[in-house]
C-alpha cells in the first residue's frame, strides 16, 4: 500500500498541540495518516514539510523516524516525560542522510521511554496497538478486536509500517528493540553490525550495545534505506572505518552471486545454515517451532545446507545483558538533570530549593518512568566498588565468551580481530525464532499498564530478550522476517544472524526466505 | 602519517578486563630522604604529594569535535558565559565525543618533557557524579590506564628530583557561581570540556617549600613546551595537595587532601597551616583521619569538606563510545622532535654559541613565554630570530662584528613576525604545520646581502611579503572557492567527513594566494563553505 504524503507536523495523540509552523497543507493527505494512526498510536508527531524535495536513491520513500533519533524540526521525546518538550538544534546523521538521499520523513514513532521496554508499554505517549488484526478483519468494530502489543522498544516503528503509513521506519536495537516488535507486527526488521550506521544523534541507551535498525515490508526496501545509511560517520567514534567496511566486503560477495541470480528456481547450492540449539528454550510456544521447520524444510528444498550448533554462552547472556546495559544506561541519563534541558518539577515540600542533589532527584523522580528507574537503580549498583568486579567485569567476561562462541560458528572471519580463525566447516548464517512467541495481549486499561499486568508479566517481557540478546552482545548483524503465522493466526518472524560485516548476506539469505516462504 | 588511531579491532568492546581491576592507591613507595631538621617542628617529618590540573592550550575542547564551529573552541577568561558551547558540551542527548588529537600531542609533549614512559595503549573512563556544573553527569578520564606513567621533575634548588606517578587526560567541568543576592547558582558552560592535563606526583616533597619549588618548575615547563599557560590566577592550573607528617623514623602518617588551591603561595601557606594541625592533633594524643579539606585564604587555615567515608562512589566505568587511544612508537618520536627546546637546554645552546651567560639570561628572559602558541604551535621568538642572524653570517663566511643589520631593524623585525605582520609558510600537508615568521626570514636574508639600510616594514612591502589584513577576506574566500573547484574530489571527500583531506584545500588556498593568508581562517571558511554547500 502506498502511504500517503502527510502535510502538517502535530504531535499525535494525545498531545495535539500545533507547533509555531503547523499549517495544514494538504488536509486530507493529513487526515489520511492520522485515521491509519488513530487506531494503533504509532506516531508521536507528524513533519509538516512537504515530501521528496531532494533526488537521490530513497526518492519517493516515506520514512518515520522513532522518537531517540534527533529531528530539528520534529520533538525528540524519547516517549519520556523528561524530554516532553525537548526539540534537538540538530538532524542525526541518519536523519541527514535519509533527507539528502530524497527521502521524505513521515514524523517520529512511539516507542519504549529511552527504548527501555520489549511491549511498547513504557511510553507517555501510551502504548502502541499492533495494527496486524485491524488489516485482516477491518469489518470487525475496533472495541471487539483483539488488543495485541506491538513490540518494543520500536513498536511505533513496527506498527506504523505494517499499518502502511510509511515505506520504512528507522527503530534501534539495544538487545532486539526492532526484531521484536518487527516479529510480533509482520514486518521485517534489519539490526545491523555494530558500528555500521551512525549513532551520532541517537539517544543513547547503552552506548556499546545501540544500533541503528531498520524496518520494512520488504527485504529490498530495507536494504534500499541501509544502503543510503550505512555511511561511516566521523562524528561516530565507534563508526567502523572506512577500511573495515572495505575488509567485510569479499565476506559478503562470496555468497551474493547465488542468491542475487534472477534464475528460477532459486538455488541456495552451497549456502550452509546453522540452527543454534540454544534458542529453544521451553517457554517458545510449539506452533513457532513449525512455522521454523517449515522454513527449514523449503531453505534445504532450495539447496541450503542445514546443521545444529551450539552457542553455549548463551544460557548466561541475558544476565549479562542487562548487567551492561542497565550500567551503561546508569550514565548515559545521568545527564537527565533538568539543569539545562528536561523537565523540572516544582519542589516538593520538605526539599531544599538551594541543595542541587533535591532538585535533581524531584526532577527525575517525575519526569523518568517507573522501568528506566529500575533500570537505572540497578545499573548504579552494578557500577559501585562493591559490586563492580561481581556484577560488570563478569558481564564484560560472558560478553567475551559470547563473542568468541559467535566466531567459532561462522565461517567467515571476525575483521575485528587481529588473527581471525573461522573454522572451515562453519555456517554462513544462523538461523532461530524472533521471539518466544506472538504478539501479547494489551492489558484492558492499557494507560494504567506500566510496570506489567496479568497478560504481560513482568518477567517475561525480559525472557524474550532471550532469542535476540545474543546478536547484540556480539555486536553482529541480525534480520527478522516474517515467515508465517502461529497458532493463533498471528505473525512470525525468524532470524538471520550472520558474523559481523556481514550485513548484505544476512540480508541476501532474509531475501530468499521472504520468496520461498 | 597515522598518528592518533583509534583501536581497529572491536575498538569499543575490548577493554582489556585487567585494566577495570580496583587498583590499590596511586601512590608509590615512600622515599626515605635526608634527615633535614625544620626549626618550624623539630622532630616531625612532613610528606607532601601534589596532583597538578593543567588546562591545555589548544584551541578546541578535549572532544567536542572538529565539525562544530567556534563554539567548541576552549575560551578565554574574557569570555561572555556560556557563549562557547558545543552541543557535547552542554550533554545534549544524541552528542558522541571525539578525541583531539592536539589535546593528545601536548599531553605527549609534557609528558615526555618529564621523562615520562608514554604509554602506547591508554584508555578512558566515566568518573561519575551529580553537580550542576558537571552537565553529563560524568567526567571523561584516565584513571585506570593512563596516558603516561612514570617520570620526575627536577627541581630548581637542591638539585633533587620528584617522581610522577602519572599523567592523564581529563575533561574540566563547567563554572558554578552561587549569586548570593539572588540566592541562585550561576552556572558558566564555557570551561565544560576544556583539556585537563591531570599530574600525579609522587609524596617526595618534604617542605612546603619544596611543594611550591615543585609547582613553580612544572609551571615553567608547561609554558615551555607549550602545553599549558599554567597560569594559576586565571584557573589555567590548580592544584590538590596531600599531606602527612609523622616522626622521624616513624612509618608515614595518616594523609588528607586539600582541593583546588589557585597560588603558589596558599599552596605552602595550605601545606604549613595542615602541617600544624596534625602535629597539634598528634602531640595530644589524638589520631589524624583522612579526610578531603578546603582552604580558607582568609583564615589561612584548612578546613574539613568530607571525610573518607562520606567520599563518593565514583562508579567507574571504562567509557563505552571511546576507543583505547593508541600511539605508535613513530609517532611519539615524532612528537619528542618537533618538541620546542626546554629552558635548560636552550641556554646551554646559546652559550655553545658565544654568548656570555649574562646575555643568554637576558634573551631568555625577553623571549620567555612567547615560543610556543595554541596547539602547540612554535611561533619564531627573539632567539630563534637571532638564530637566524647567526646562522645567516654564518653561511656567508662573515662575523658578527661584519652584521649589517641594526639592533633598530632587528627589533622591528622581531615585532613584525611575533604580530603576524610578516606571513609564514606552509610547511606540510599531513601535518598542517604553519610556522610564521619564515618570511621574516627571507626579509633578514635580503637585509643581510643587500645590506639595506631600509625599515624592515619598508622592505616588506616592497617585497610583498605583507599578510592579508581582516579586511582581504572576499580576496581569502575567493581563493577558497577556486581551491574547492579544482580539487573536487577532495572537497567531497571533506564533505563525506574525510577530515584530513581538508589539509590538501588549505595548501591548495595557501599557494593561490602565495601565503598572505592565514592557514586557520582558510581552514574555517573552507569547512563554512564545504557545509553551506551540502
Amino acid at each position: 500500500m502506498r502511504p500517503k504524503p502527510v502535510a502538517h507536523f502535530r504531535r499525535l495523540p494525545r498531545n495535539s498541540r500545533k507547533t509555531s509552523s503547523s499549517v495544514l497543507h494538504t488536509p486530507s493527505d493529513s487526515s489520511d495518516v492520522e485515521a491509519l494512526n488513530a487506531g494503533i498510536n504509532a506516531l508521536t508527531s507528524v513533519s509538516s514539510e512537504r515530501r521528496s524535495r531532494g533526488h537521490g536513491q530513497l526518492q519517493g520513500l516515506s520514512i518515520a523516524v522513532k522518537d531517540n533519533i534527533c529531528t530539528s524540526s520534529l520533538p525528540t521525546t524519547c516517549s519520556s516525560a523528561m524530554l516532553h518538550q525537548y526539540q534537538s538544534p540538530f538532524n542525526a546523521t541518519v536523519v541527514r542522510l535519509l533527507r539528502d538521499a530524497g527521502a521524505h520523513i513521515v514524523g517520529k514513532t512511539n516507542c519504549d521511554e529511552f527504548g527501555m521496554g520489549s511491549l511498547n508499554l513504557n511510553s507517555i505517549h501510551g502504548a502502541v496497538v499492533n495494527p496486524f488484526q485491524a488489516q485482516t478483519t477491518s469489518n470487525v468494530p475496533p472495541t471487539q478486536t483483539e488488543r495485541r502489543s506491538a513490540g518494543g522498544s520500536s513498536g511505533g516503528s513496527a506498527a506504523s509500517v505494517a499499518a502502511g503509513i510509511c515505506d520504512a521506519a528507522l527503530g534501534t536495537d539495544t538487545g532486539g528493540s526492532v526484531r521484536l516488535p518487527a516479529s510480533y507486527c509482520g514486518v521485517v526488521g534489519l539490526k545491523p553490525s555494530y558500528g555500521i550506521i551512525s549513532r551520532w544523534g541517537v539517544v543513547s541507551f547503552a552506548d556499546s550495545l545501540d544500533c541503528v535498525g531498520i524496518l520494512s515490508k520488504s527485504v529490498s526496501t530495507v536494504k534500499r534505506v541501509f544502503d543510503a545509511v550505512a555511511v561511516y560517520d566521523p562524528r561516530d567514534p565507534t563508526a567502523a572505518t572506512p577500511d573495515l567496511r572495505e575488509k567485510t566486503r569479499p565476506l559478503n560477495s562470496s555468497f551474493l552471486p547465488v542468491t542475487a541470480s534472477t534464475h528460477q528456481p532459486r538455488s541456495l547450492e552451497g549456502l550452509r545454515i546453522g540452527v543454534p540449539l540454544e534458542y529453544f528454550p521451553s517457554e517458545l510456544d510449539p506452533s513457532l517451532v513449525n512455522v521454523l521447520r517449515a522454513v527449514l524444510r523449503r531453505l534445504g528444498e532450495a539447496g541450503a545446507t542445514l546443521t545444529s550448533v551450539t552457542v553455549p554462552a548463551t544460557q548466561y547472556t541475558l544476565s549479562a545483558y542487562y548487567v551492561i546495559a542497565s550500567a551503561e544506561a546508569s550514565s548515559n541519563l545521568a545527564r537527565f538533570d533538568s539543569v539545562r534541558y528536561g523537565l523540572r518539577t516544582a519542589t516538593l515540600p520538605g526539599a531544599t530549593i538551594s541543595k542541587s542533589s533535591d532538585v535533581f532527584a524531584y526532577s527525575r523522580s517525575a519526569g523518568l518512568g517507573k522501568e528506566v528507574q529500575k533500570r537505572i537503580l540497578l545499573g548504579t549498583y552494578a557500577l559501585t566498588a562493591d559490586a563492580f568486579d561481581n556484577y560488570f567485569l563478569q558481564a564484560q567476561r560472558i560478553r567475551l565468551h559470547v563473542r568468541r562462541d559467535f566466531d567459532r560458528v561462522f565461517r567467515h572471519p571476525c575483521v575485528l580481530l587481529a588473527e581471525p580463525h573461522p573454522p572451515r566447516d562453519g555456517v554462513d548464517v544462523l538461523l532461530h525464532p524472533s521471539a518466544i512467541r506472538t504478539a501479547p495481549l494489551l492489558d484492558r486499561g492499557e494507560h494504567g499498564s506500566r510496570g506489567g499486568d496479568k497478560a504481560v508479566p513482568g518477567l517475561s517481557e525480559y525472557l524474550q530478550d532471550i532469542m535476540t540478546v545474543p546478536a547484540s552482545l556480539a555486536g553482529l548483524p541480525a534480520l527478522s522476517v516474517p515467515v508465517g503465522k502461529g497458532a493463533d493466526g498471528w505473525p512470525v518472524g525468524v532470524s538471520v544472524v550472520g558474523q559481523w560485516g556481514c550485513d548484505d548476506l544476512v540480508m541476501c539469505v532474509g531475501k530468499a526466505i521472504e520468496e520461498l516462504c | 602519517m597515522n598518528l592518533v588511531r583509534a583501536c581497529p579491532r572491536r575498538a569499543q568492546h575490548q577493554w582489556k578486563l585487567r585494566e577495570l581491576w580496583r587498583i590499590n592507591g596511586l601512590r608509590g613507595t615512600h622515599r626515605q630522604r635526608e634527615r633535614v631538621e625544620d626549626r618550624r617542628w623539630p622532630g616531625w617529618e612532613v610528606v607532601v604529594g601534589i596532583e597538578v590540573h593543567a588546562q591545555i592550550k589548544s584551541r578546541k575542547k578535549l572532544f567536542s569535535g572538529e565539525w562544530e564551529r567556534s563554539e567548541a573552541r576552549t575560551t578565554h577568561t574574557n569570555d561572555a558565559p556560556n557563549t562557547s558551547v558545543s552541543c557535547f558540551d552542554a550533554a545534549l542527548p544524541g552528542t558522541l565525543p571525539t578525541l583531539n588529537p592536539k589535546c593528545v600531542e601536548l599531553a605527549v609533549r609534557t609528558a615526555l618533557a618529564l621523562n615520562a614512559d608514554v604509554q602506547r595503549r591508554s584508555a578512558f573512563d566515566r568518573k561519575h557524579y551529580f553537580y550542576p556544573d558537571l552537565p553529563s553527569g560524568y567526567q571523561i578520564t584516565q584513571r585506570y590506564a593512563p596516558l603516561a606513567r612514570g617520570g620526575y621533575l627536577r627541581l630548581s634548588r637542591d638539585d633533587f628530583t620528584v617522581r610522577i606517578t602519572q599523567l592523564q587526560l581529563e575533561q574540566d567541568t563547567a563554572k558554578s557561581t552561587v549569586h548570593a543576592g539572588r540566592r541562585v547558582s550561576l552556572i558558566d558552560l564555557n570551561r565544560a570540556g576544556s583539556g585537563l592535563m591531570e599530574i600525579v606526583s609522587e609524596p617526595d616533597m618534604r617542605s612546603p617549600e619544596e611543594a611550591g619549588d615543585y609547582v613553580r618548575t612544572l609551571q615553567t615547563l608547561l609554558r615551555a613546551v607549550g602545553s599549558s599557560d599554567g597560569s594559576m590566577e586565571l584557573g589555567s592550573l590548580r592544584c590538590d595537595v596531600n599531606v602527612s607528617v609523622n616522626r622521624y623514623g616513624q612509618p608515614p602518617g595518616t594523609r588528607c587532601e586539600i582541593k583546588n588551591l589557585n597560588s603558589i603561595k596558599f599552596v605552602m601557606t595550605a601545606i604549613a597551616s595542615e602541617v600544624f594541625r596534625h602535629i597539634e592533633l598528634l602531640e595530644s594524643g589524638r589520631t589524624v583521619t583522612q579526610e578531603t579539606r578546603g582552604f580558607d585564604e582568609n583564615k589561612a587555615e584548612t578546613f574539613k569538606l568530607r571525610s573518607k567515608e562520606d567520599s563518593p562512589d565514583y562508579r567507574y566505568m571504562p567509557d563505552p563510545n571511546l576507543p583505547p587511544l593508541l600511539l605508535s612508537q613513530e609517532y611519539i618520536e615524532h612528537v619528542r622532535s618537533s618538541m620546542p627546546e626546554l629552558p635548560s637546554e636552550t641556554r646551554v645552546r646559546l652559550l655553545s654559541m658565544g654568548l656570555s651567560e649574562r646575555d643568554a639570561d637576558v634573551l631568555m628572559t625577553i623571549d620567555a613565554g612567547r615560543e610556543v602558541g595554541f596547539d602547540g604551535e612554535i611561533g619564531k621568538g627573539a632567539i630563534a630570530m637571532t638564530q637566524d642572524l647567526l646562522g645567516q653570517l654564518a653561511s656567508r663566511k662573515e662575523t658578527f662584528s661584519d652584521n649589517p643589520v641594526s639592533v633598530e631593524h632587528m627589533g622591528e623585525l622581531i615585532d613584525m613576525v611575533q604580530s603576524g605582520k610578516v606571513t609564514g609558510e606552509f610547511i606540510g600537508v599531513s601535518q598542517y604545520l604553519w610556522c610564521p615568521g619564515t618570511s621574516g626570514k627571507t626579509l633578514l636574508r635580503h637585509m643581510i646581502s643587500h645590506r639595506s639600510l631600509d625599515y624592515p616594514s619598508k622592505l616588506a612591502k616592497e617585497l610583498g611579503l605583507i599578510a592579508l589584513s581582516q579586511d582581504d577576506s572576499s580576496l581569502v574566500k575567493e581563493w577558497c572557492l577556486e581551491a574547492i573547484k579544482e580539487l573536487p574530489q577532495q572537497a567531497e571527500a571533506v564533505r563525506k567527513g574525510n577530515l584530513p583531506v581538508l589539509n590538501r584545500l588549505v595548501g591548495k588556498v595557501m599557494k593561490l594566494g602565495r601565503g598572505r593568508a592565514n592557514a586557520e581562517t582558510v581552514r574555517t571558511l573552507l569547512l563554512e563553505l564545504l557545509r553551506e554547500e551540502s
